[in-house]
């Protein structure tokens, strides 16, 4: 039987919200989506982590995680049983440049939600029990995450990419030395400044109409938040080799990466495009290198992530300890793509990119993420649209020669978690120079 | 007003040459799911082969007939779709989803390689390495790693079929020939041991006209049965102790509960959603929020098909606290319950987030295909999709307290206390 055809359809579009701003200062994005029996629902806060105490860090998130435990109506986790018996979840995450705070609920009971919703921006209890357990729970996530070689390696390349005094140096909830100093007060401080409809948006999709967002919704009041203006600049850093050792170790986790330019950039599309083919599909160039021809790893992934102010490049994955000095030169060889993408490359780069763009927005919740991400990033809901007209037009010189101008393997700095005593010189075997960081 | 009965459309089809075959339209889908059960797990490898249905996961990436190696994956992902595999104890489930354009290419190339998988000596040592670097990956290089092992390893002896991980062991698979893994393919993956669903802008005719298409000369061969398999032979309450270079210590408290058909696992997951899902359930409440003895209460089940599964409360003592007290206190909680049962308030709880997490899974065709072919593999029929929920809002508060009596008697419970080496 031969080979089918493909037939594929016309281009798809994000769908357009209805946009309302309210009297309170609130934006609102809905997206009525009658086909969705979950709604999903999130408030962008734009605020900056830089507003932190420095020995305070981490208050942004504690706040965040306590802010549904009770209210001054509805005290003493009352509150959540009213959520819950709706059947909400809520969840929230701080960026450093943006906080979101939401929850998914069946359509049908959205409309008793919302009011609820609205109650809990606009008068949590943070009960000192409350907040404590959330310090506690944070405190305990670190030390998680410290043991994880994934994560631990991840926090050694983010401080490896900034100086050390810059917010986006450390982590985003805060370490136990700082998240320790943290109390009630703290947290009824933060949501005082934070907590405002004023200058926030709500993103909100499922099957309600507008109306009843905005009745549910206008119940929450706040004060104006804090000024904005805190952004400091950290300037590139020279590239570093950081080595954590875990003695014990089975594999050696490795990550690449740099920061770079971001969607203002002309050449953002291009850099896409270059990342998927390079790191980011599962026939990426280096995953088929590592992967399949050498075994050396269960896989490589990696690409262009966007931020507000800047993105960054990394790709890692896990190898075999005893190759992977190899891996690091394989990747970083292959990053300097000396064999420009060809035609085939950028055509099925450009093709998933843009063709995944419906399947990645089938649910309320994809809808509603991508949202906020636009939201806290200060741009509209129509980027989307004009960002894939852009990528269905690069070429692949366009792509290769963005990437090379862009990535330099010998301005990347490398971080590797693993059995310091094989890998150190492994990578010095490679001719560089190697910081090592003890066991946590 | 009531979506407990849910509507999604779908019909039911059996091939000449045995293959099953549902169709589930959803014309407004922006893709179609394509997802394949094989009838076949790691609970079906034998002593010394095991890893084997795992293993295929890889190869069925490597290429066939008509398809090079990791064409497969790179061809769907070019049409802006998504493709993957997994393998359970119970089932391998090969899936993509891809526009409605690329249907007919996505199911030619399901069908190559059930047809003539390219089973070579160069594909099996290449995905035998990347497997070992799975392992050490999700397990060895992971704190609480043999967490899983150690857990199922209180519940079923090592030669019980469910007495492994679906990785299986690595000796086995250095051991095993490339005619043990021949062996198996025939075994394992003929036409009538498949379940095809597809989900999305499709229509009944066009489905199924397609399914006989691509996959009706596939060769006839008798649907291999499972071997019957034992219960796990029920002993005494077994205590395991380790201690491990991890962050916390953790109590893992575990019960045999019936296989994940039986009538009594809706109330039973009930149950523990009232005990320890969310801020709002007991445990959390009496353990966490309004006593110093735990900073974390959590239930869960690990469903089996053709024998027990294992029901496991896991709790994270607060400063001060042993494994031991956390763990009793625990119990002594689930007593309570047994004892009086849930309220009306506590079930409506669990019952609405239940609700959101069904129609949650049920959001995408990729998540309703799969629970189509959970639904057909496991309670025989794909139309349960559309009756489950109604199910389980129907459950009374008696209803969750017998079925936690009968299943989570604390004297009956299994402790693995997993030690955190320098406790901070």
């Amino acid at each position: 039987m031969n080979r089918p055809e493909v037939r594929l359809g016309t281009p798809w579009h994000f769908p357009t919200p209805t946009i309302v701003r309210l009297g309170n200062g609130l934006s609102v994005w809905h997206f009525h989506l009658p086909g969705q029996h979950v709604a999903t629902y999130e408030v962008v806060l734009p605020t900056q982590l830089t507003y932190e105490e420095r020995d305070k860090e981490g208050i942004g998130n504690v706040t965040l995680h306590a802010i549904d435990e009770g209210t001054r109506t509805h005290p003493d986790g009352a509150i959540g049983e009213l959520l819950e018996a709706q059947g909400t979840t809520l969840h929230g995450g701080t960026r450093y440049r943006y906080s979101t705070f939401g929850g998914q609920t069946p359509s049908r009971r959205l409309r008793e939600v919302l009011p609820l919703f609205a109650e809990v921006l606009s008068e949590p209890a943070y009960a000192e029990r409350d907040v404590a357990h959330h310090v506690e729970a944070q405190i305990a996530g670190y030390a998680s995450r410290l043991a994880s070689p994934a994560a631990a390696n991840r926090i050694a390349l983010r401080e490896a990419l900034f100086e050390p005094d810059h917010r986006e140096a450390r982590p985003t909830g805060g370490t136990p030395e700082t998240l320790v100093n943290i109390t009630a007060a703290d947290a009824v401080q933060w949501h005082a400044d934070h907590f405002s409809p004023a200058g926030a948006t709500l993103v909100v999709a499922g099957a309600l109409e507008l109306d009843e967002v905005l009745a549910g919704i206008s119940g929450w009041q706040g004060a104006p938040p804090v000024a904005d203006g805190l952004r400091p600049a950290s300037p590139l850093q020279a590239p570093k080799v950081v080595v954590v050792d875990h003695p014990d170790a089975v594999q050696a986790t490795l990550a690449v990466g740099t920061r770079t330019v971001t969607r203002h950039d002309a050449r953002w599309p291009a850099l896409r495009v270059a990342g998927h083919a390079v790191a980011g599909a599962i026939a990426s160039r280096l995953n088929l290198e590592l992967r399949e021809r050498m075994g050396y790893t269960y896989g490589i992934r990696g690409g262009f992530t966007p931020g507000a102010d800047e993105g960054q490049f990394t790709v890692g994955g896990s190898v075999r300890t005893e190759v992977a000095g190899d891996a690091v030169a394989r990747m970083l060889e292959g990053l300097a793509l000396g064999t420009p993408l060809t035609e085939q490359e950028a055509h099925d780069a450009r093709q998933f990119l843009i063709g995944i763009a419906p399947l990645a927005n089938e649910t309320s919740a994809d809808i509603v993420n991508q949202g906020a991400t636009l939201a806290g990033s200060g741009l509209g809901p129509d980027y989307l649209n004009a960002h894939f007209a852009q990528l269905a037009g690069v070429t692949a010189e366009q792509a290769t020669v963005a990437f090379r101008e862009v990535i330099d393997p010998a301005q990347l700095t490398i971080a590797v978690t693993g059995a310091a005593a094989e890998l150190v010189p492994e990578l010095e075997g490679l001719g560089l120079e190697v910081s090592l960081r003890p066991a946590p | 007003m009531t979506q407990a009965d849910l509507h999604f459309e779908l019909s039911q089809h059996r091939l000449d040459n045995g293959m099953h075959v549902v169709v589930a339209p959803d014309h407004d889908a922006p893709g179609v799911a394509v997802n394949i059960w094989v009838e076949v797990g790691s609970a079906d490898e034998v002593a010394g082969r095991t890893g084997f249905a795992h293993l295929f996961e890889h190869l069925m990436f490597q290429g066939s007939a008509n398809v090079a190696s990791g064409e497969h994956m790179a061809t769907v992902e070019a049409l802006g779709g998504t493709v993957n595999a997994t393998t359970s104890s119970d089932r391998t489930n090969y899936f993509e989803t891809v526009p409605r354009g690329a249907l007919d290419l996505a199911l030619w190339m399901e069908a190559d390689r059930f047809e003539s998988l390219a089973i070579t000596p160069e594909n099996f040592e290449a995905q035998r390495q990347v497997v070992k670097e799975e392992k050490r990956q999700r397990y060895d290089n992971q704190p609480y790693g043999d967490l899983l092992e150690l857990l199922v390893a209180q519940h079923f002896n090592p030669d019980h079929p469910y007495g492994h991980l679906t990785i299986g062991s690595m000796e086995d698979l250095d051991a095993s020939s490339l005619d043990d893994v021949a062996g198996f393919f025939r075994a394992w993956y003929p036409a009538s041991n498949l379940r095809l669903v597809l989900c999305g802008p499709v229509s009944d005719d066009e489905g199924l006209a397609l399914a006989a298409k691509y996959f009706g000369h596939l060769p006839s061969a008798p649907k291999p049965e499972r071997a019957p398999i034992a219960a796990a032979e029920v002993g005494n309450p077994v205590d395991t102790s380790v201690s491990r270079p991890v962050p916390h210590s953790l109590s893992y408290l575990s019960w045999a509960t019936p296989p994940a058909a039986h009538a009594d696992v809706p109330a039973l997951d009930l149950a523990l959603s009232v005990l320890s899902d969310g801020h709002a359930s007991r445990l959390h409440r009496s353990l966490v929020k309004r006593s110093d003895v735990a900073y974390e209460v959590h239930g869960g089940m690990l469903t089996n098909r053709s024998t027990d599964s294992i029901t496991t409360m896991i709790s994270r003592p607060a400063d001060g606290v042993t494994l031991e007290q956390v763990s009793d206190a625990v119990l002594d909680g689930l007593a309570r319950f047994l004892d009086e049962g849930p309220t009306e308030e506590e079930l409506a709880r669990a019952v609405a987030q239940y609700e959101r997490d069904w129609l949650w899974d049920l959001a995408t065709t990729s998540g309703r295909s799969d629970a189509i072919n959970e639904a057909w593999l496991v309670h025989g029929d794909p139309h349960r999709l559309n009756t489950y929920l109604a199910e389980v809002l129907a459950l009374t508060p008696d209803d969750l307290r017998a079925a936690a009596a009968k299943w989570l008697a604390p004297e009956g419970a299994h402790r693995l206390l997993y030690r955190a080496e320098a406790p901070r």
